[in-house]
């Protein structure tokens, strides 16, 4: 065996980043090993001439103000990650259609007040229902924070007294909670706008999830980093150094190693690693069919995994381009435009999984809004997102494999023109698409899937969250990441990665390691 | 606290059904079959197989071109499976042990993508008085010896949804690869676009691939070749370097510039391009390598000339202490070791090198420079377009290879 940590994490993906650095504040000697040859996972960059792309962030919400940090803002000052946050501007434009078949062009602003005000402008006659909406949101916000601090031992007491409608509205999806307390059909359409975040639609996601989020969007705002993701992922990888921390680049987890039924080390790219404890950003089934001895694997993983079958949430389709033209010469005005067939989720979502043909849905944003050093003086630099099914894109070959991706950026870079009157084709410098493909290949991830299983039904984040202490129970190893309890999403993986490292730590204490 | 919620018919059900949900989600484990797991995943396996760690090649043939003083070396995969798809104009970046050192020199792909799907993928190699490399690959790499060759590399290809319909390629002595691969993806039908090539070479003996290149623009409309011969005047060849107007004499609106060759042409060419007006996105350049004359870039500390340094290397477990030139990339030092450590484009754009300065200080020259924004805040480089200015200590990563 090689040198000794205490803790081995792998995957520098945002849940590994974030795991190693919370075990390193207490003062265990980490490893943090990463299959690529860059921190992040999704949240890196790229260079293209004379631009450099964000991969995969839109807005991170949980910044909060440097006065007034909220929790992701908070975590990376606990970790002493020191990053460059830049506001932005407005929660979204989407131009789509109303469920009633009307079009759709709204343009909604940031803080729950200003947000009411711009839905009754849409909306008229919306506003009471709309704050009765948010005093419902702001009492489900405080509950699911109150019980995301007792790890997993809150009081049912005073979950109903303090926080009756957490309870009442927990089990539900999106459209009943909406539909039982009487939200107009447009202001649901509008609400619905977050939807493609998460990969859930609104029949099936569930409600808490939902409001949580949006929430998060709307009371308190977003932010990027000023220099791409990949200057957060840096600056913890920075920070884990200054801890005393390893990271081994381009090093490979092969097989995780045991003493009996207790991991004790890891088989690594680069030789065999001693170690206390393993956290893994790696799916499960992977863990489990590839990565260790097979008679270890209970029964009722092996449950877990056929249960869930290989329902992955949304699988990410981008177009990054980098512009030679200002955002304002192009007629750019909004940070974030979501252009859709309809703005009903469930239609939209059967819409992006029917293929090519009936998908519509893109979401194109541009830095410069934000940032107007996000590139040279006199270019822009943005990316389109949507969404795509495993069979469009498995059955291709390599041969067929740029001519389809292309297909697709001709497709929403046209729509773009189409809908906002944004004609960027002329103006493209640098042009780059990345398809499911590109996902599988640099995160590893099964069929490329970057948001883990559905958090829908029966296993939606609340329910996983109850059961933290069942899922995964092989000793001194655990998985982190999308696959866990809280979903995927920049914050998510980041608190999924604390919280996972804490019951490790705890696991730790627990031996008397 | 906001108005009661309720949902179902009875409210106090609403309750229940979420003290439930991890019961129901229980039930649901439960109900599902105790299966094997499997990890095998249609899509994962689809982009390793275009994108792997490496690819274990072996020589298949050999083709001499002799008056041009160059191969070509015909590979096949060693376990007889594919070679990994590609675009036209990209390149392999192949790993060769020569005496003590472990190099890497990345060669543009002269064979077309359809070549690829038949099992079958080519480098050429022209000698090259300077060249470290090429005098082996001439002199030792012969039939049947294997090769590890990374997969397929760089973004010098033609973009549809980027270009204009007319490329015109400028091309000098070996640059003329990504070229041929080029054409010959128009001439089957994998690429679609208008190439007009203009071939710098010295004299019309020494031109390279100037049968392949006849044979396709007689059979595909789409390809168009222009000779210019610097050292010989002779009909049908333009006479001289690659100037602007021989470019606007033969180009067709709109079009893009793209450039492939040694560094004196891209010296001479500078000047030429900027009297085409062209936008920066209409000239497209393959470096592959980084100057020679590093001492004679801007801004290289003049007190380092000459100066030999002390290289602490850091891989993984393992420590190298190493000597290291100022006029030398970082990566030559590196490889003189014998150390295995990744690289791939060798003039600092792929990034495939990067490595983190622990300490020292060094000199990243502007025309290489394209490192990421958080890289250059906390000190990280691409070794192989960076040169030492002190002593430094790096960490760099670990390089995939066979077992």
């Amino acid at each position: 065996m090689g040198k000794q940590y205490d803790i081995v994490v792998v995957g520098a993906g945002n849940a590994g980043l974030s795991a190693a650095l919370h075990c390193a504040c207490e003062g265990k000697k980490v490893l943090l090993i990463e299959q690529h040859n860059l921190p992040g996972g999704c949240a890196t960059s790229f260079r293209r001439g004379r631009f450099e792309f964000e991969p995969s962030l839109h807005e991170l919400c949980d910044i909060g103000s440097a006065e007034d940090p909220a929790e992701i803002r908070q975590m990376m000052m606990d970790y002493g990650v020191d990053v460059e946050w830049r506001e932005v501007p407005d929660c979204f434009r989407i131009i789509s259609k109303y469920s009633d078949g009307t079009p759709m062009d709204v343009s909604m602003p940031f803080g729950c007040e200003a947000f009411i005000d711009k839905m009754e402008y849409y909306v008229p006659g919306s506003r009471e229902k709309m704050e009765e909406y948010f005093e419902l949101l702001n009492e489900i916000m405080a509950g699911t924070a109150y019980i995301s601090a007792s790890n997993g031992h809150a009081d049912s007491k005073v979950l109903k007294e303090k926080y009756p409608n957490l309870l009442r509205t927990g089990a539900y999806p999106v459209s009943k909670v909406w539909k039982a307390i009487g939200l107009p059909q447009k202001c649901r359409d509008i609400l619905s706008t977050y939807w493609g975040y998460l990969g859930v639609d609104m029949d099936r996601m569930a409600f808490i999830h939902y409001c949580n989020m949006s929430m998060k969007y709307i009371a308190r705002s977003a932010y990027i980093p000023a220099h791409t993701s990949h200057e957060i992922s840096t600056a913890m990888v920075e920070r884990l150094r200054e801890l005393g921390g390893d990271i081994w680049f381009n090093c490979r987890a092969e097989e995780f190693l045991f003493d009996g039924d207790r991991l004790c080390g890891v088989r690594t790219t680069n030789g065999d690693v001693e170690c206390d404890y393993a956290l893994a950003n790696i799916n499960p089934d992977i863990i489990y069919a590839k990565m260790m001895p097979k008679e270890l694997i209970p029964e009722r993983e092996k449950k877990l995994s056929a249960a869930r079958g290989h329902n992955y949430s949304a699988r990410m389709y981008t177009i990054y381009v980098g512009l030679n033209r200002s955002a304002e010469e192009l007629g750019i005005k909004d940070y974030c435009i979501f252009m859709a067939d309809t703005a009903d989720s469930v239609k939209e979502y059967k819409n992006i999984l029917g293929g090519f043909d009936s998908n519509n849905f893109s979401i194109f944003l541009c830095q410069n809004i934000v940032n107007p050093d996000a590139s040279p003086d006199g270019t822009s630099v943005g990316f389109f997102t949507s969404m795509g099914n495993s069979e469009e894109w498995g059955v291709l070959g390599p041969e067929d494999y740029v001519a389809y991706k292309n297909r697709y950026a001709k497709k929403f870079i046209k729509c773009l023109k189409d809908r906002t009157g944004i004609d960027i084709e002329p103006y493209i410098e640098e042009i780059c698409v990345a398809s499911p493909w590109t996902f599988a290949r640099y995160l590893g991830t099964p069929e490329g899937a970057v948001y883990g299983y559905e958090t829908a039904g029966w296993d939606a984040m609340m329910a996983r969250m109850m059961m933290l202490s069942s899922d995964y129970p092989i000793k001194g190893l655990r998985p982190i990441g999308a696959a866990g309890p809280r979903g995927d999403g920049y914050s998510s993986a980041y608190v999924c990665g604390r919280l996972m490292a804490r019951l490790a730590l705890k696991d730790l204490k627990d031996e008397g390691r | 606290m906001a108005a009661e919620v309720k949902i179902g018919l009875i409210g106090a059900l609403d309750m229940l059904k979420f003290k439930n949900m991890a019961k129901v989600r229980e039930k649901a484990i439960q109900a599902a079959p105790a299966l094997e797991i499997t990890a095998d995943y249609e899509i994962n396996n689809k982009a390793k197989a275009l994108h792997p760690d490496y690819q274990e090649l072996v020589v298949d043939k050999v083709i001499d071109h002799e008056g041009a003083g160059a191969k070509t070396f015909i590979m096949r995969s060693k376990d007889g499976g594919p070679v990994a798809y590609f675009r036209a104009g990209q390149y392999l970046s192949l790993k060769l042990k020569i005496g003590e050192s472990a190099v890497s020199r990345p060669y543009s792909i002269s064979s077309s993508p359809k070549d690829a799907l038949n099992g079958v993928v080519s480098v050429t190699v022209r000698s090259n008085p300077d060249g470290f490399a090429a005098g082996y690959m001439l002199d030792e790499f012969k039939e049947g010896d294997e090769v590890l060759s990374s997969g397929p590399q760089g973004n010098f290809y033609y973009e549809e949804l980027r270009d204009p319909k007319n490329i015109m390629a400028l091309a000098g002595g070996s640059g003329i690869t990504p070229f041929l691969s080029m054409a010959q993806a128009i001439a089957e039908g994998t690429e679609d676009f208008d190439l007009t090539i203009i071939f710098g070479s010295r004299t019309r003996d020494q031109i390279l691939f100037r049968k392949e290149l006849d044979w396709i623009t007689l059979k595909c409309n789409k390809v168009h070749v222009v000779h210019v011969l610097s050292d010989e005047e002779a009909e049908g060849f333009e006479h001289g370097f690659i100037t602007a107007d021989i470019i606007k004499k033969y180009a067709k609106e709109p079009y893009s510039v793209f450039v492939c060759g040694p560094e004196a042409m891209y010296k001479f060419l500078n000047g030429e391009l900027d009297k085409l007006g062209l936008p920066k996105k209409n000239i497209r350049c393959e470096m592959l390598g980084v100057t020679k004359k590093i001492a004679d870039a801007e801004g290289f500390p003049a007190e380092a000339k000459g100066k030999e340094f002390d290289l602490k290397v850091r891989q993984g477990t393992r420590e190298y202490d190493l000597k290291a030139c100022a006029e030398e990339p970082i990566l030559v030092a590196i490889e003189r070791a014998g150390i295995v450590a990744p690289s791939r484009c060798r003039s600092g754009e792929c990034g495939w090198c990067r490595s983190k300065v622990l300490s020292g200080t060094y000199f990243a020259p502007a025309e290489n420079e394209n490192r990421r924004w958080a890289d250059i805040k906390w000190d990280y480089i691409h070794p192989c377009a960076t040169f030492p200015a002190s002593d430094m200590v790096i960490e760099i990563p670990a390089e995939y290879t066979p077992k």
